[in-house]
């Protein structure tokens, strides 16, 4: 009960469980099949899922306890406590580019499903700009709003994932599933980096913890989080294999929109339902978006001394659309993606792991 | 040269009354004197002076003619004192005459001594009696109000099927004397405000001690206590002045003609707020999940209130959703609809010159047209217009091939759905906000639905109802609330206030736990 006090604006555990499979879950689970599926066989696939799942809850029980290490203390705080200022307020750039470049990816597939799914005439840059912008308006609004918009929008996309998998069973055929453990050593590392970049997004943890009045728990919240995160992809991608078998689910451009394409609705009142499943989808995008934006102008704003929220936020959104305009093409969008997902693990791994060593080796604790 | 001279007069008035005497005399003429000067003896103010029986204390009552009861004032004051000689044990010295009329002369319960004329005067402004006593410098204020008033009726604005069927009235007394008939609690505190520069209405701020939050309290009456206007006519500037965001399609206090929907919530630990001239109580503080509720859900068994509560939400999706649907899906996403439907819709719109999101606002706009023609007509030329609306125009409409049968079904069965929304401020907001979707569906179909559908969210997880988000209890979500949220658990279930509120005294049903 103590948790929220009158009129509180301080985030609880609770929201701090929600918000990571809400940071997690994004456009990655849309394409995250086809890059599994290429690298193994039949439905091994999912070795790797649950191994890069766990990699993941593992990291991010590091980044939580390395950020409840410190309640109440920005990143730029305690990284500067543990290391040098000038070092920290690297870290915390490297970090916040890292958010910045997330939201510039979810925004350029975003319009590129969009045109892909819904409508094609309409030119992606404007679809990636209205999608922009309402990321805009959201993180100008309190930093407690989009935990709430997080545990709001959450729910649906679980409803909605579920009932694509519910309705899909019909279609559910146990042969593709078969052979298993066929998948050489090769294959599976393949697997396991397309598998933990799908994770990525946790890092944030290390700036939002400092919101939590009490993290002593968040470590064990945020880990939940990551299993339910772990737990759907495992889910959608065995439908994915099971539904399509592992060659067509390799070579689908978004598997997981297809599953949705599959769903025949009882009473048959509306069809494609792939469209009505990525409009739903456009919510879990649209938080992966804004927490990713929300906490790269967070991670600048704490090198200030004032407030510039506002300025960040309007100076840096420009930014953002024009590198997510930049790539011309499907393929040169997904070697975007590589990248950012390449910058982002080995980004946070590498810091987070540093600082814990450091504290630990110069006994460095809360202030 | 007029309205130069009107200022000047202005002024001169305003030092007049900056000048004048805020002080009693002691001489009955005197007195008199200031207080004829002072309102420029208007033709309904009453003074009565007459000597106290057969003896020499002269005295005189006071009174506006119209808001007080005469007839009390003739019996209980009049007579008693004209019939002061009577009493045989006279006392001496006029202190003490004017203490013996407030103890045992004066036959009426409310009687208060004052010593200051700003009082006294704002108290004979509001339906008091004033007794003056020559040689005193102080005066009785008898609280004899009685003027003309509305019967108690039935609430226009929000029928139930089952419930109390009394609805708050425009006088003050009568509506707190309906709240302290359905709480009889000491507890239950009354705090009275005057709002209005010039117009000095009371206001009354209603809870439960001990069971609204004390923050709460505190801060209703903050925002209560900084309203400046000269007037508040209705309770809508009341809430409009205390309201958290002036930006916001949403209404952050509910409004309400029912006691017993006040009074539930006063238990809930809620603040009421009840302004004198007006039938409309507020209720603060207000979240999304209370703009979907009605009295009824709770009198009716909880599978019929689930239920009842269960259709409100898919109505608020409708009168949201549907002409935004309508639109996006015509214009954008013909594949979504099933082929055989798609043809008979195609069918029906050959002919139709417009898109169909000018079909779809012209059609909308006529309903609203229709909506407030009726509202705003007598109530028997009212349910013509909605006959020569709904029928007639639709009629000519679809035969003229300027908007599509389909297009009739759905602005109908929006506007019905609106209709079904309990709370009129709530349903009036979700029209308004159904124009933004049809706008998003005309630019970008579905995709631009649901940016706007965001929006709205990230509107609602900013927006504040006194301080208390909007979006309680869905999110910070308190799952205990969520029993009284789509569903509504039955009675015996429901043994805790919202704990958002976070009520002191949390039990509201004794279930035999300690």
């Amino acid at each position: 009960m103590e948790r929220f006090e009158y009129a509180d604006n301080s985030i609880g555990d609770r929201e701090i469980l929600v918000a990571v499979p809400s940071i997690v879950i994004g456009v990655g689970v849309l394409s995250m099949p086809r890059d599994i599926a290429s690298a193994t066989i039949a439905v091994d696939g999912i070795i790797t899922i649950v191994a890069g799942g766990l990699l993941a809850i593992l990291l991010t029980w590091f980044t939580a306890k390395l950020a409840s290490q410190f309640p109440q203390q920005n990143f730029i705080d305690y990284a500067s406590l543990i290391t040098t200022r000038p070092f920290g307020i690297v870290l915390t750039l490297l970090l916040a580019v890292q958010g910045f470049m997330l939201a510039a990816f979810e925004t350029r597939v975003i319009a590129d499903v969009a045109k892909q799914y819904l409508f094609d005439q309409t030119p992606y840059g404007a679809v990636g700009l209205s999608f922009l912008l309402v990321v805009v308006y959201a993180i100008s609004g309190s930093r407690t709003g989009l935990f709430r918009l997080n545990m709001m929008f959450f729910p649906i996309i679980l409803i909605i994932s579920i009932l694509v998998m519910l309705l899909t069973t019909g279609l559910f055929e146990g042969g593709n599933l078969l052979p298993v453990l066929k998948t050489g050593v090769s294959g599976h590392w393949d697997a396991l980096k397309q598998s933990i970049f799908s994770y990525i997004g946790f890092s944030f943890l290390l700036f939002y913890t400092s919101l939590v009045k009490k993290p002593k728990n968040v470590p064990k919240k945020a880990c939940i989080g990551m299993s339910v995160a772990v737990f759907l992809y495992a889910l959608i991608y065995v439908m994915c294999v099971a539904v399509f078998g592992n060659l067509a689910a390799g070579n689908l451009l978004y598997p997981t929109i297809e599953l949705a394409k599959n769903v025949q609705i009882p009473g048959g009142f509306f069809e494609r339902f792939e469209s009505l499943f990525f409009v739903i989808w456009i919510m879990a995008i649209f938080n992966t978006t804004a927490m990713a934006f929300d906490a790269g102008v967070f991670a600048l704003n704490s090198i200030f001394k004032k407030d510039r929220k506002m300025q960040l936020i309007f100076l840096l959104a420009p930014l953002i659309y024009i590198i997510a305009m930049l790539p011309n093409d499907i393929a040169e969008v997904s070697a975007f993606g590589v990248f950012v997902s390449y910058y982002g693990t080995t980004m946070t791994a590498i810091i987070t792991i540093l600082l814990l060593m450091i504290a630990r080796w110069r006994g460095v604790t809360k202030q | 040269m007029r309205f130069g001279s009107f200022f000047k007069n202005r002024q001169k008035n305003d030092e007049q009354k900056q000048e004048h005497p805020a002080e009693l005399k002691k001489s009955l003429d005197q007195n008199l004197a200031v207080l004829k000067q002072l309102m420029e003896e208007p033709n309904d103010l009453v003074i009565r002076a007459f000597s106290l029986g057969q003896t020499n204390y002269r005295c005189a009552i006071v009174y506006i003619d119209g808001l007080v009861d005469k007839q009390q004032i003739n019996s209980n004051v009049l007579k008693n004192l004209q019939l002061f000689a009577e009493k045989t044990d006279l006392p001496n010295g006029a202190d003490s005459v004017l203490h013996e009329m407030e103890k045992e002369l004066i036959s009426v319960g409310d009687v208060i001594k004052a010593d200051n004329l700003d009082e006294a005067i704002n108290d004979l402004l509001y339906g008091s009696t004033l007794v003056y006593l020559d040689g005193i410098d102080k005066v009785l204020m008898i609280g004899m109000k009685g003027w003309e008033t509305r019967t108690i009726m039935e609430p226009v604005s929000e029928s139930l099927i089952r419930g109390p069927r009394e609805g708050f009235t425009e006088n003050l007394r009568t509506n707190t004397m309906m709240i302290r008939r359905q709480i009889r609690d000491p507890d239950l505190r009354f705090k009275t405000y005057d709002i209005g520069r010039r117009s000095r209405k009371k206001l009354v701020v209603a809870y439960l001690e001990g069971v609204a939050h004390p923050d709460l309290i505190k801060e209703v009456n903050r925002r209560v206590e900084s309203i400046d206007l000269d007037d508040a006519p209705e309770s809508g500037f009341v809430e409009q002045w205390i309201e958290d965001s002036f930006l916001s399609p949403f209404p952050q206090l509910m409004n309400t003609e029912r006691p017993d929907k006040v009074s539930a919530a006063i238990l809930q630990g809620k603040i009421g707020i009840i302004l004198d001239g007006t039938p409309f109580a507020l209720i603060a503080p207000l979240t999304i999940g209370n703009s979907m509720q009605s009295p009824e859900d709770y009198y009716e068994r909880w599978m019929i209130g689930s239920f009842l509560r269960g259709l409100r939400y898919l109505a608020a999706f409708i009168a949201m959703f549907l002409p935004a649907l309508y639109i996006a899906l015509l214009s954008f996403h013909q594949g979504m609809i099933p082929s055989q439907l798609a043809f008979s819709i195609a069918a029906t719109r050959e002919g139709v010159p417009f898109p169909a999101a000018v079909e779809a606002v012209i059609m909308a706009l006529t309903m609203e047209l229709l909506r407030e023609a009726g509202a705003r007509l007598p109530t028997t030329i009212g349910n013509t217009i909605g006959i020569v609306g709904g029928l007639v125009i639709g009629e000519a409409a679809v035969q003229a091939g300027i908007v599509s049968p389909i297009m009739v079904i759905v602005v109908a069965v929006t506007a019905i759905a609106s209709f079904s929304i309990p709370s009129y401020s709530v349903a009036i907001s979700f029209r308004l906000l159904r124009f933004g979707f049809m706008l998003a569906a005309a630019l970008l179909g579905l995709y631009g639905i649901i940016l706007v559908y965001i929006m709205i969210n990230i509107h609602i997880v900013n927006l504040k109802s006194i301080g208390v988000p909007y979006s309680t209890p869905f999110s910070p979500s308190f799952f205990r609330d969520w029993k009284d949220l789509v569903l509504r658990a039955p009675i015996t279930m429901r043994t805790r206030r919202p704990s958002y509120l976070k009520s002191d005294d949390n039990k509201s049903v004794n279930k035999g736990e300690t």
